[in-house]
């Protein structure tokens, strides 16, 4: 029974997995790849695991690909197109390494002796949730909270990589090729205003902001 | 019959497999981007395998950060991706095969 049904679940991974790799539209990519992420929770199941099945389908079908999915319609992914193939002599070399490597496998498989563990029979405390919970408050607290800056550093590095130079501060004065100035800047007398900024898309432009703003320096003076 | 130890580290070995020919074959940065994830999700399959036949929790607690790094690793590469995108109007990785912009 228990074969059976891994026998259901592995095909249905590799066969998602395949997919994954042979569809042509990144979104069929996506869906093929849920794919493999349920039937992989499904086996967990079947390894007594069911925290991670559970956070199988949490974390990665559900808040992964929604951003992966997310992301594909936000570029509006088109097909890819079909190309000359490149470096075509590369071809039998490819071949032939690829059955090196295989009879490698081979060689390994049949000279190892095949691990004999058999799964033991007697209920054990193995993959419930207070277990993990209380190794990784434990024993691995120092790779937990690694994690955690990780996770830090994670968000930092999006925002900071996905936001527009038009979100910059208005308060950023002359930043190298800057192309925002606060308002203030450019003429002190007006009062600080951090919702109103002027653009200006060349150096030169900006060259030329700040010369008014110096002129505006000198004026009383004279 | 029950499945043996073998048989998950078989399936984990082709999923393995398939990702690193996803990624060796695929031009597009997005379904590069999956095929990793793919990659991660077969080790994490050995990690889960080994913890239930050694009875072990350890290799759990290792999935459960390795989703982690795959949620950072989701969060930066998608914004590395949009940054391209934007600079190159394309998600092709032969359009950006240099690191200059």
């Amino acid at each position: 029974m228990l074969a059976l049904l891994f026998i259901l679940f592995a095909g249905l991974a590799v066969g998602c997995a395949i997919a994954v790799v042979a569809q042509r539209n990144p979104l069929y990519c996506a869906i093929s790849l849920i794919g493999v992420f349920i039937s992989l929770a499904c086996l967990y199941v079947m390894l007594a695991a069911p925290f991670i099945a559970a956070v199988q389908v949490i974390v990665y079908a559900g808040a992964i690909m929604v951003l992966v999915v997310f992301v594909i319609m936000l570029l509006n992914v088109e097909q890819e197109e079909r190309r000359r193939q490149r470096l075509a002599f590369l071809v039998p070399a490819a071949v032939i390494l690829a059955a090196v490597l295989i009879a490698e496998v081979a060689f390994i498989l049949s000279s190892v002796q095949l691990s004999p563990v058999t799964p033991t029979q007697n209920v054990s405390d193995v993959g419930l949730t207070s277990s993990i919970g209380t190794g990784l408050f434990t024993t691995y607290l120092l790779p937990f909270e690694i994690t955690s800056i990780l996770l830090l550093m994670a968000i930092v590095g999006a925002m900071t990589l996905a936001r527009q130079a038009k979100m910059l501060s208005p308060r950023a004065r002359v930043v190298p090729g800057a192309q925002i100035l606060a308002l203030n800047v450019i003429d002190p007398r007006l009062p600080l205003d951090d919702t109103k900024a002027l653009e200006a898309s060349t150096t030169t432009e900006v060259e030329r902001l700040l010369a008014i703003a110096h002129d505006h320096d000198s004026t009383p003076r004279d | 019959m029950t499945p043996q130890l073998s048989w998950y580290l078989a399936l984990s070995a082709v999923l393995f497999t398939v990702g690193v020919a996803g990624v060796v074959i695929k031009r597009n940065v997005i379904a590069m981007f999956m095929c990793i994830e793919l990659m991660l999700n077969s080790v994490n399959l050995t990690f889960v395998a080994f913890a239930s036949f050694f009875q072990d929790v350890t290799g759990q607690l290792f999935v459960f950060i390795v989703m982690t790094v795959a949620a950072a690793e989701a969060a930066v590469g998608l914004g590395i991706i949009i940054a391209i995108f934007r600079n190159r109007e394309s998600l092709d990785v032969d359009d950006a095969s240099i690191l200059k912009l």
